[in-house]
């Protein structure tokens, strides 16, 4: 990613506007964008999401592939995550190998989905030490507007909640529902004039220091932690963002239970 | 191409599987504006194709030594996206999408005014997010109004569209499975106002007469599909 000028005017707007408690488009401090969620919209994948919060936009996709099972854990198929942030998504972005940026992306959502065990991997072993199902989720970045973070991670899991497992294609039986047990969910926060902020815009992310993102599972089970960019941050500002994310994690969960119905 | 196999791709009654005969086109429908980042940008979705095309610029060219002191550089890429295909695609470049890149770039390069825009960059970003067949017309097509849907200066845009061969009829806009059995291909893109070419690619078996009906088939489905592109920038205009 080509590193953006970014303006000493908009870092004073953004510290003037926390002042009063403001922010750029209007937004209280923990208030997200329209997040809209559709589901099982790419027919070339098993399993598919769309994701749109504000003006960014992304998609998940699941697709199944053959594997041999690791030596050291011939009872287990794989899960492997990559996200993928092609310059369609941005002017910033550039074409080329995956970016240090987009490839903690991808980790990031990985480690909170792989965590969670929302996925038992030994569930995907057809035939032990010779056979499995490798589970690959791609996330793609179609418009960045700020917090691609949450939108791949909320994308991925109702990707995943939405595939089936395409053993017809492959001559091992019926398809079945890929099961997932759990839904691990994103809330990454974002400190914006000296103080955090859920689901940043693209200027905030500009004009702001450090990001923080907490995937929590059911029970506010914590499965992945992750703290980004240059900045320094107190034990009570984690601790209120912590609480904020336990709200915020409960509210997304209910709409991705709303669109893969159950 | 592939063999025969045992599959009727054409009825007795001249019709295609999917109830189609010889020389219409798959449903077509573009929306201008669906990355809202971008300054401009379409998606189309042509049959069970499904396109997204963002264009950035005109900008400065990075670094220097690409720039062009009398015209924009036009920066092209067609890339399909890891879960576009039946069989999971590898993502990355590889020599196929850097062909159908360079010669996407090429067809642009011809209607788009670079020259006023000295030293800058216009880039455009294809990516193929459902593949179905004919994607690298659809991934011009949609290149020309995504410009347009930009602002940016051009003499015309592109239509471009394929006739091929299956079971030895010509037939236009081959889907999925008419591609895998088909015979020969013959992907146009054409300038609807002046039935220009600036993009031909060709691949197969025709005889001459055949050739010519594939030839005839193209320029007849060119005013309907410009038709499409005209309303969609008309329709969502206000960017």
């Amino acid at each position: 990613m080509a590193i953006p000028l970014v303006s000493k005017l908009l870092r004073n707007h953004l510290l003037e506007l926390a002042s009063k408690d403001e922010r750029l488009d209007g937004r209280g401090r923990w208030d997200g964008r329209e997040t809209n969620l559709e589901v099982d919209i790419l027919p070339r994948a098993e399993g598919s999401a769309k994701v749109t919060m504000g003006d960014t936009i992304v998609y998940a996709g699941v697709k199944f592939q053959l594997m041999t099972p690791y030596p050291d854990r011939p009872n287990e198929g794989g899960l492997m995550c990559g996200a993928e942030v092609r310059p369609v998504a941005g002017r910033n972005w550039e074409p080329g190998p995956p970016s240090p940026q987009s490839i903690e992306l991808g980790r990031v959502v990985d480690r909170g989905i792989r965590e969670s065990g929302c996925i038992d991997v030994k569930s995907l072993c057809i035939i032990p030490g010779e056979k499995a199902w490798q589970v690959i989720l791609d996330l793609f970045a179609i418009s960045d507007d700020g917090n691609l973070f949450d939108a791949f991670a909320l994308a991925a899991i109702a990707a995943l909640k939405t595939a089936s497992v395409p053993c017809e294609r492959f001559d091992i039986g019926p398809d079945y529902p890929l099961e997932v047990s759990t839904i691990p969910i994103m809330c990454s926060y974002h400190k914006v004039g000296n103080r955090f902020v859920y689901d940043a815009s693209y200027k905030e992310e500009l004009g702001g220091d450090e990001r923080i993102h907490i995937t929590l599972g059911e029970e506010y089970h914590v499965h992945s932690l992750q703290k980004g960019l240059k900045g320094i941050f107190s034990a009570d500002e984690f601790a209120e963002i912590m609480e904020k994310a336990k709200d915020k994690s409960t509210e997304l969960r209910k709409l991705v239970n709303s669109k893969v119905g159950e | 191409m592939g063999g025969y196999g045992d599959i009727q791709m054409i009825d007795e009654n001249g019709l295609r599987m999917d109830g189609r005969g010889p020389t219409d086109i798959r449903p077509i429908s573009i929306e201008t504006g669906v990355v809202p980042v971008a300054d401009g940008s379409c998606r189309m979705v042509w049959g069970a194709n499904e396109v997204i095309v963002a264009v950035y610029g005109p900008m400065e060219a990075h670094p220097r030594k690409i720039q062009r002191q009398d015209r924009a550089v036009l920066d092209v890429r067609y890339n399909m996206a890891p879960f576009s295909t039946t069989d999971r695609m590898r993502p990355g470049f590889n020599r196929r999408s850097r062909e159908i890149s360079k010669v996407t770039s090429d067809a642009l390069e011809s209607v788009v005014l670079l020259e006023m825009y000295p030293r800058s960059k216009i880039r455009v970003e294809i990516e193929v997010i459902c593949a179905e067949a004919g994607t690298r017309c659809v991934g011009l097509t949609a290149a020309s109004v995504a410009l347009a849907h930009a602002g940016i200066p051009m003499t015309d845009m592109v239509v471009s569209v394929a006739s091929g061969k299956i079971h030895d009829v010509v037939v236009c806009d081959l889907n999925k499975e008419e591609d895998n059995y088909g015979e020969a291909d013959l992907p146009m893109g054409i300038l609807p106002n002046t039935g220009e070419l600036v993009f031909l690619q060709m691949d197969g078996d025709l005889s001459p007469d055949q050739f010519q009906t594939a030839w005839d088939y193209n320029m007849q489905a060119v005013d309907a599909i410009h038709e499409i592109m005209i309303e969609a920038l008309k329709n969502g205009g206000e960017k």
